[in-house]
């Protein structure tokens, strides 16, 4: 089997145009008769630039196709696309060697179980803490970014229902002063949850919408939530980066020009969520008043 | 007689890094058995470095499950937690008080504390 993967660099529209073709190559690929026990070879002959940050989504699709027992191959990889999925450790996934990261800029490929906070918390340390490469950032905005990574996995965690994992991946621009990092699923999507567990019948991006508004969730059960979303939303908004959300056929967005959604031609079949802040952001995260314990609760 | 018992999170998670609802049902779990025999408990985030609202979640807004308002206004104190922290603490509670008001969710979650009492016994 032979597909072609054929996104192109549009960096206003990088999400939109990664994704249509992404679920379109799933939708393709992922029918059990023709994918099971294959060799799947990826002609990225026509891919002429990646974004570091999405290797989280590709690989979410290409460890689903190594699930069904599938062979995957990426083949005719541009030097400098190679250079970068070789540099963040995903190409050693497919049988390619890791080459260093001279630069120091990247933000490691990696893929957890929903049960691997601890792994996730330590990988978030070292790749964000514990490095000298990482672009002065006030201590605020730091433990700001900290706080939304970890709210994005914990929402990955929760809401997805998935069983392949979690995948991320991020870049640092140390010359523009900006931090991608994107953690992908393939659980259920927003659509289906907000069906399942608040009984609304939305298109894909209306449900991402409904589940960005404050107050609403799809939690059941003991422990409350829907408060991951808005406080990363709240970040975002704050610090002028810029915040995706790719679920089922649903784009949502919200940058410093407000909110924007749009239908993607293909589903994609889990949930990405894509941060890129601003690390030159001056903004202070500290409170200028402090709350009285006794208030709280 | 009402005991005071003091719960450091940094202990029970056992790591300054706070993020997962599995370290915060731990919290939760001692807590409500403190304040669940009558106790007041004090919730010491002393060396804890980062929080988010699923771990808070669990540890904290669950309690307003079982528990009413005032109980927990009454029983539990929070000290050493950083204002940024304190304030999403606060978030947390309001969604969690909102969360509750749902009577379906509310009759949910007295039933499984029920059983769970029952398979328990």
């Amino acid at each position: 089997m032979n597909v072609e993967a054929s996104w192109r660099d549009s960096h206003s529209h990088r999400f939109i145009t990664t994704f249509k073709v992404l679920p379109r190559w799933r939708a393709s690929t992922h029918k059990p008769k023709d994918c099971f026990l294959e060799r799947i070879e990826i002609d990225m002959s026509s891919a002429t630039w990646f974004e570091a940050d999405m290797c989280a989504a590709l690989g979410a699709i290409l460890y689903s196709l190594g699930q069904d027992l599938n062979t995957v191959e990426l083949t005719n990889i541009a030097p400098k696309v190679r250079d970068v999925l070789s540099r963040n450790g995903f190409l050693s996934h497919y049988g390619r060697a890791k080459i260093p990261d001279r630069w120091g800029s990247t933000i490691s490929y990696q893929r957890f179980d929903d049960r691997d906070d601890h792994f996730f918390a330590r990988y978030i340390e070292s790749q964000f803490i514990h490095r000298s490469e990482m672009p002065e950032m006030s201590s605020g905005l730091l433990k700001k970014f900290r706080e939304s990574i970890f709210e994005i996995f914990s929402n990955a965690v929760w809401h997805s229902r998935t069983q392949l994992g979690i995948f991320s991946c991020g870049q640092l621009f140390p010359t523009k002063g900006l931090l991608n990092f994107t953690v992908a699923d393939l659980g259920v999507g927003m659509r289906q949850n907000v069906q399942d567990y608040a009984g609304f019948d939305l298109a894909a991006e209306d449900a991402i919408v409904w589940a960005t508004e404050e107050n609403n969730t799809t939690r059941r059960g003991p422990i409350p939530g829907g408060l991951g979303l808005k406080l990363l939303r709240e970040f975002i908004d704050l610090n002028g980066g810029c915040l995706q959300i790719v679920s089922d056929a649903g784009f949502w967005q919200t940058t410093n020009e407000g909110v924007s959604t749009a239908r993607l031609g293909h589903p994609f079949p889990g949930t990405v969520v894509y941060i890129g802040i601003d690390t030159a952001d001056l903004n202070s995260y500290s409170l200028t008043t402090e709350l009285d314990a006794n208030e709280i609760f | 007689m009402k005991r005071e018992m003091k719960i450091s999170v940094y202990e029970v998670v056992g790591s300054p890094l706070c993020v997962a609802s599995g370290d915060g049902q731990k919290v939760h779990n001692r807590l409500a058995a403190v304040i669940g025999a009558g106790h007041r408990a004090i919730l010491s985030f002393h060396n804890v470095s980062t929080l988010t609202s699923a771990f808070l979640n669990a540890a904290i807004g669950q309690l307003y499950g079982p528990f009413s308002e005032e109980k927990i206004r009454c029983l539990l104190k929070v000290e050493e937690i950083a204002p940024e922290d304190a304030a999403l603490l606060k978030r947390v509670v309001e969604t969690a008080k909102l969360y509750f008001k749902d009577p379906q969710r509310f009759e949910q979650v007295v039933r499984e504390t029920l059983e769970d009492e029952q398979d328990g016994a």
